[in-house]
């Protein structure tokens, strides 16, 4: 059952799985339009909702499927990784970084 | 020979569907989402340990990943990060927006810009080391497993950015 122990694959296999879903992940954001800081920027201004849409629905998208593959038992939702809550770093660092994204342009 | 025009972006709702089934191959495979910050802090620790190996030992978030005779670039992280770097690139060459540039608004320089830029990725960095995680490893990820942590720093990465909007109005628009 997924997911799967990777431990038997070799560095070379393992990195070239974990190239490949980067490179999808950087392909699918630049073809959002990701790769423009202005289009970034301007979602806080409310001229362009892109960065929401995408977020929200790749969020949704994703957290259903993992639930559904959970539900018909293909996938072992205890062996995946669940990020750890520390709300004050969360909250802290969540301000710097969107003030960061603002200044910076991501 | 006249430049070809650049093609316009997928619709956001197909990205993010992409974007969603990308994150969910990632749970199945690997079990666990998708990473960019934690990446680029191996690949920052690999540079340092180079020039200053005694910085590293001492620096805890830096000897977690490089101390002693730990490499810093043999975890799944980096393979990820580069992977990203070349997808991005290869995405924007095929549709023709690859091109040297400094995207900025309308009434700032460009020096003003660049310092603006660096001062911004610092704050993110230094933030996404705190928070572990970025909108990668913490919201997108995180939030799809609803990690209530994730959550918490996804609204306030929004509150950060809408909060300073109006008064730095001037770098963007």
């Amino acid at each position: 059952m997924a997911p799967f122990d990777l431990s038997g694959l070799s560095t070379v296999q393992a990195g070239l799985l974990y190239l490949a879903i980067g490179f999808s992940f950087g392909f699918i954001l630049e073809r959002a339009g990701f790769g423009s800081a202005r289009k970034l920027a301007a979602q806080f201004f409310l001229h362009d909702m892109t960065v929401i849409k995408v977020m929200f629905t790749g969020i949704m998208t994703a957290a259903l499927l993992v639930a559904w593959a959970g539900a018909l038992g293909w996938l072992d939702l205890d062996a995946i990784w669940v990020n750890p809550t520390y709300v004050w770093p969360a909250v802290v660092g969540g301000l710097l970084l969107g003030m960061g994204f603002l200044i910076g342009g991501y | 020979m006249k430049p070809q025009a650049a093609s316009p972006y997928v619709n956001p709702y197909i990205a993010g569907l992409a974007l969603g089934v990308l994150l969910f191959v990632a749970f199945f495979l690997t079990g666990h989402g998708l990473g960019a910050s934690g990446g680029l802090q191996r690949i920052e620790a690999a540079a340092i340990k180079v020039v200053a190996p005694d910085h590293v030992d001492r620096t805890s978030q830096y000897a977690a990943v490089a101390g002693g005779t730990r490499n810093p670039l043999d975890h799944w992280l980096v393979w990820s990060v580069i992977g990203v770097a070349l997808g991005g690139f290869v995405s924007g060459w095929r549709a023709g927006r690859a091109k040297v540039e400094i995207q900025k608004g309308p009434h700032i320089s460009r020096p003003a810009r660049l310092v603006f830029a660096f001062l911004g990725g610092s704050l993110v960095g230094f933030a996404a080391r705190m928070a572990r995680g970025c909108t990668s490893g913490q919201a997108l990820s995180g939030g799809s497993v609803l990690s209530v942590g994730s959550w918490i720093f996804m609204m306030c990465v929004f509150a950060g950015a809408y909060a300073l909007a109006f008064p730095l109005q001037r770098l963007w628009r």
